[in-house]
């Protein structure tokens, strides 16, 4: 019955509309792209080289991650939607006033929401389509994958997932805003627009104090964490963590009390143009706001964290691997008696891998023990090795096996202790490869063996680099963009608060320039005092981390800069700006 | 004397096709130090009137002058720029900031002129005695009484030592007591000080405290009423006089 004014209400308010349905669709989305990622081509590579074990892996962590990740998406949602309402709670009040049930109104709202909210879905969704097809073909360059044709793929279960994960945070959405609407009274509901913010007087001396025992425990978290570094998660590290948080939470509330009063301090700075007015805008906010600008700070230091160490590790895993996985394959023989006489590269080429038809330079030779219980490398051989490969490889050869060059002219003393085949690839390697794993599993008859191939450590690699990259980025991602619309949407209600004020600016013959910037002021101060700590804590929390990987790898430190603050500036930048435009526009129709 | 303000041939219309005339060719003008109101009943253009002149609302027809400057035809930044430094306002709902103390709302009007920050504290103290609020300046607006909050919206009004201060309706929330303490305030204004008030108003009382009154039916004007030399309760017995003919006048139409 309601249905024609539920549409045309939403597209009267689709400026409102349009914060809660972009973060909607955005969540969408992301949780798409993340459970849709067996059909990302690295991902398909994988799977079709012997690696199911390292897919299965990966998509289970996924599936954990997504459900932490439904909990972060489903608050938002929650939160924006409230937004929503308390803004039109006006409205929503005439109709009672007109005379319809609450249940008609509950009615309406609902026919609202589900409106916009599978607008928004199908928009993310296929959004999210787009997306993970883009990422696949950027992350297949990204990771080396040799691609095939280009295929479109869609993955059903995700789809799915996603549908049914969104459904049930419409419902949960759904639920509070009928049960609140019913609780509600009247005159509540008629004079939301008029209800003052508190404003809370503490003194000046109280404040001065939470804000440097704020500091304080963020200075021991600080030196706690330099100091015992970052991988001891013990009750120490809890301890940590906490000193932090409460030190993050005691330092916005003591600024909250203090800054005011500093800036009245100076009558200059105070008593010129419209200053007084947005401190006192700001301080009004801060002091209820102190509490979300905390959780904004934390949020936003996880995603910087997340994100620059994600990819910090991923370049460093690739440099390991590289030095640690030197030749395209290298098997390594225990013959049943010491002693015995192998011969590898005939053993092979017998089970159908031919060093001479499928490797450019190879080598095959024994480790040796000679009669004073030295370990080594005979030199005749050494010698070959370093023709074939250089000085640098044999020596690292040497280094690896912990063994030496044993002079040649010890007569016949030998035994032979491990043999050892070792080659470079020439031409075809995937036919090579297969070729090599098909003789080396027909090899049980020559005493134990191991073996290690370049590709796949390659695969071992790939499989870590996506798990690290894609998780690290995606988390960082999401808690980004969950930071920024709360952000976003609390500076637009406080903008739709502050119309009243903007009104009697306007009157009192302020230009609609210094509006603008008073209010772009306030956006500003809301946006980058939490990312202003945020950085602090992150860049000794990334101080701590480095110093580990440091131990394993050198830290491209330039890198993961570059790409956390791309994503910074990208994502928490679009909001701000889109924040400041949305607040203007809001004033400007008002005044 | 000055003149500060003239209105001429003023015209509002709203509406397309039936077009309603809510102000209909307007003559006034107001000299400095004159303490004028507009009087009539609901619907009668007096707000539309001042709402003109406050630059709020656009004439469609007809100019005002202020202090010689033409300011209809004024574009957005040059219109800031007049209100803030030519115009004080009082409204009925008072327009204080909530987040702002009463101190701090005088104060913002000065500092959006650019007043130096030296002058601000004193010339706030200087207005806030003269309107009799100088205890409650560290309050905030739902800390004080309507009356304090309408002395403040007052004193912020007159504290940038405007040509013109315009007023609608400023008692017209208060209560009898409140009201007469504000329009004392205004007298003590406009004759200490000089200060040139046109104020619109639908209470015959509040009215009584002006030199002129300017009667408004229909969007135009209906009579003049001078104070002289009369006291205020004779005056205000003409105007009840003009307001009982206002009103005869309406139920000869029906």
């Amino acid at each position: 019955m309601f249905s024609k004014l539920a549409v045309k209400n939403v597209g009267r308010s689709f400026r409102d509309y349009g914060v809660y349905f972009l973060t909607v669709a955005f969540g969408v989305c992301l949780f798409y792209v993340f459970n849709a990622l067996e059909t990302q081509t690295v991902l398909q590579y994988l799977s079709g080289n012997q690696r199911q074990d390292l897919v299965d892996s990966i998509m289970r962590l996924i599936g954990m991650l997504s459900v932490f990740v439904w909990v972060v998406l489903a608050f938002l949602i929650l939160y924006a939607s409230g937004f929503l309402v308390r803004r039109r709670s006006r409205e929503l009040g005439t109709y009672l006033l007109l005379g319809m049930e609450r249940r008609q109104v509950a009615g309406l709202l609902l026919a609202e929401t589900a409106f916009t909210a599978l607008t928004a879905l199908a928009v993310g969704l296929a959004l999210g389509v787009v997306l993970s097809q883009a990422l696949s073909v950027f992350t297949a360059g990204l990771f080396a994958v040799p691609q095939t044709a280009f295929r479109f793929s869609v993955s059903v279960p995700a789809l799915v997932r996603t549908a049914l994960a969104f459904v049930g945070i419409f419902l949960l959405v759904m639920v509070c805003h009928t049960l609140s609407l019913f609780r509600k009274r009247l005159i509540d509901l008629l004079r939301a627009n008029r209800t003052n913010q508190e404003l809370k007087a503490r003194s000046l001396g109280a404040s001065v104090a939470l804000f440097l025992v704020g500091c304080a425990l963020l200075g021991v978290a600080y030196a706690m964490l330099l100091i015992r570094g970052m991988l001891r998660v013990d009750a120490l590290f809890w301890v940590m963590i906490g000193l932090g948080s409460l030190g993050t939470l005691l330092f916005f509330r003591g600024l909250s009390g203090f800054l005011l009063r500093l800036c009245q301090g100076s009558k200059k700075l105070y008593y010129k143009g419209l200053n007084l007015f947005i401190l006192r805008q700001f301080n009004a906010g801060i002091n209820t706001t102190y509490r979300s600008m905390t959780v904004i700070c934390l949020m936003l230091l996880l995603a910087i964290g997340i994100t620059a160490t994600s990819v910090g590790l991923n370049n460093t895993v690739e440099r390991m691997t590289e030095e640690a996985q030197p030749w395209s394959v290298e098997l390594t023989v225990w013959p049943e008696e010491e002693g015995q006489a192998m011969d590898l590269p005939a053993a092979l080429a017998e089970r159908g891998f031919d060093p001479d038809r499928w490797c450019g330079p190879w080598a095959a030779f024994p480790l040796c023990r000679d009669s004073q219980g030295e370990f080594g490398l005979r030199e005749a051989d050494y010698a070959a090795l370093e023709s074939a490969w250089g000085t640098e490889r044999a020596q690292a050869f040497l280094k690896h096996q912990g063994a030496e060059v044993l002079p040649n002219d010890d007569g016949g003393a030998y035994t032979a202790v491990l043999w050892h085949f070792l080659a470079d690839y020439a031409g075809d390697p995937q036919g090579a490869e297969e070729a090599f794993l098909a003789a080396v599993s027909d090899l049980t008859n020559t005493g134990g063996y191991s073996y290690s191939t370049k590709q796949a450590a390659w695969m071992d690699l790939m499989g870590t680099k996506v798990l690290v990259l894609f998780i690290g980025l995606y988390l960082g991602v999401v808690f980004l963009v969950a930071s920024a619309a709360v952000l976003a949407l609390q500076q637009l209600s406080q903008a739709a608060d502050s119309a009243g004020r903007y009104q009697i600016l306007s009157r009192l013959g302020v230009s609609e320039r210094d509006r603008g910037r008073s209010v772009d002021v306030q956006v500003f101060l809301a946006f980058f005092l939490p990312l202003a700590l945020a950085l602090i804590h992150a860049v000794v929390g990334m101080t701590a981390a480095n110093e580990i990987i440091a131990q394993v790898g050198r830290v491209d430190v330039g890198a993961s800069g570059a790409v956390t603050a791309l994503l910074l500036v990208a994502v928490y930048g679009g909001y701000f700006l889109a924040t400041c435009w949305g607040s203007r526009r809001m004033l400007r129709a008002s005044a | 004397m000055d003149q500060i303000l003239e209105v001429k041939g003023l015209c509002r219309d709203y509406g397309k096709g039936s077009i309603t005339h809510a102000v209909d060719h307007v003559d006034l003008s107001v000299e400095k130090g004159e303490f004028v109101g507009i009087m009539g009943p609901s619907g009668s253009g007096k707000t539309t009137l001042l709402n003109c002149i406050a630059t709020i609302d656009r004439p469609t027809g007809g100019s005002i002058r202020v202090e010689g400057q033409e300011i209809t035809g004024l574009k957005p930044k040059a219109l800031a720029k007049f209100r803030r430094e030519r115009l004080g306002f009082v409204f009925q709902d008072c327009n204080l900031l909530d987040t702002l103390t009463a101190f701090e709302n005088i104060a913002l009007a000065l500092t959006i002129r650019g007043t130096p920050a030296g002058q601000v504290e004193g010339l706030v103290r200087e207005t806030a005695g003269l309107l009799e609020i100088g205890d409650c300046l560290n309050k905030y607006p739902y800390q004080m009484s309507g009356g304090q909050q309408q002395r403040t919206a007052a004193a912020r009004a007159i504290v940038t030592r405007p040509a013109l201060i315009l007023a609608d309706e400023p008692t017209g929330a208060l209560d009898s007591k409140a009201s007469r303490l504000l329009l004392d305030r205004f007298e003590a204004l406009n004759t200490q000080l000089a200060a040139t008030i046109l104020m619109v108003t639908h209470d015959a009382f509040t009215a009584s405290y002006c030199h002129r009154i300017l009667f408004l039916r229909d969007g135009a004007v209906f009579t003049q009423l001078e104070r002289g030399t009369l006291s205020r309760r004779d005056f205000f017995r003409r105007i009840m006089d003009v307001v009982a003919t206002l009103g005869g006048d309406q139920s000869d139409v029906l």
